[in-house]
């Protein structure tokens, strides 16, 4: 198979030198499947272009649970190891390739941070960086993301949308991977109630990006 | 076990988010409502990439991608 190269833009922004343009495939590029396709077939320009696709998502994700840019990036790298690895265990009937990517990083972040025992290290980053800066999944999309008509930033409008109290423990279950008695005691809430909240943050969730999808 | 609890629950375990016994009890819903469930458990599965794609890319350091590349190179000759 012969891939157009679709190589991920990045914009210049002074106020976050860290931060890239949404990955947009290229009109004419592979599509995601057809890169896993050729991922499983063992193609290394598959990985090549799917690592410049989504990078910077997986990243992101990945910071978001340990906190620290030099194990985020040695994370990532071994990330896409295990996608050039395991590619032959993705199935599209199960999902799409994004959901599986997304899946396997999460596992990777959470694994790793409970390894390192790292959880109060990152508490007190996680406390001064909420501090320092707004959360990033309430960020306002930026003017750039708008014009490139993203559906990130429809996906942030439905989260941001939340209670702070349900937010709060979606994010705290998502992207710590915090049991609902963690939680309860991470928040100092009674066990009775953040299962509820779960539940509804996550039924919002789910709706909107339904609503989405009807709509796109 | 109904449906619409099937379904609130199935949001959680997606994330992992259920405790370890309401995990068993969803374990034997999810037998009980077989290919109906697995396709709703499957649906859910989308919310990981939301949540990822509520997140502002992050950029990675350059010598990530050529360490990697030679990483695949070399595991493909061996």
């Amino acid at each position: 198979m012969t891939l157009k190269s679709d190589p991920a833009v990045e914009i210049e922004d002074s106020s976050s030198p860290a931060v890239v343009a949404p990955s947009v495939p290229v009109p004419g590029a592979p599509s995601d499947l057809e890169l896993m396709l050729a991922i499983q077939a063992e193609d290394p320009e598959a990985l090549s272009q799917l690592y410049d696709r989504y990078n910077g998502i997986l990243k992101a994700l990945i910071l978001r649970v340990i906190h620290n840019e030099t194990e985020a990036d040695d994370l990532l790298q071994e990330i896409f190891m295990e996608i050039w690895n395991q590619a032959k265990n993705f199935s599209a009937q199960k999902g799409k390739p994004l959901g599986w990517m997304v899946t396997l990083a999460r596992r990777r972040a959470i694994d790793g941070l409970r390894k390192k025992q790292a959880y109060a290290r990152a508490e007190e980053r996680l406390q001064s960086e909420t501090e320092q800066q707004p959360e990033a999944w309430v960020n306002n999309a930026t003017q750039e993301e708008i014009a490139f008509g993203d559906t990130r930033v429809l996906v942030r409008e439905v989260i941001s949308r939340l209670p702070p109290a349900q937010q709060e423990a979606v994010d705290l279950a998502f992207f710590r991977g915090l049991s609902q008695r963690e939680i309860a005691a991470h928040t100092n809430t009674p066990l009775g109630t953040v299962k509820p909240r779960l539940e509804l943050g996550l039924k919002k969730i789910y709706d909107g990006l339904k609503e989405l999808k009807d709509e796109l | 076990m109904s449906f619409e609890e099937f379904q609130n629950d199935a949001r959680l375990y997606v994330i992992g988010a259920l405790e370890q016994e309401e995990t068993e009890e969803f374990e034997n819903a999810r037998k009980e409502f077989g290919q109906k469930g697995e396709e709703y458990i499957g649906e859910c599965y989308a919310l990981h990439e939301a949540f990822a794609l509520s997140l502002r890319p992050a950029k990675a350091s350059a010598d990530i991608k050529s360490r990697l590349m030679a990483m695949v190179q070399e595991r493909k000759k061996s």
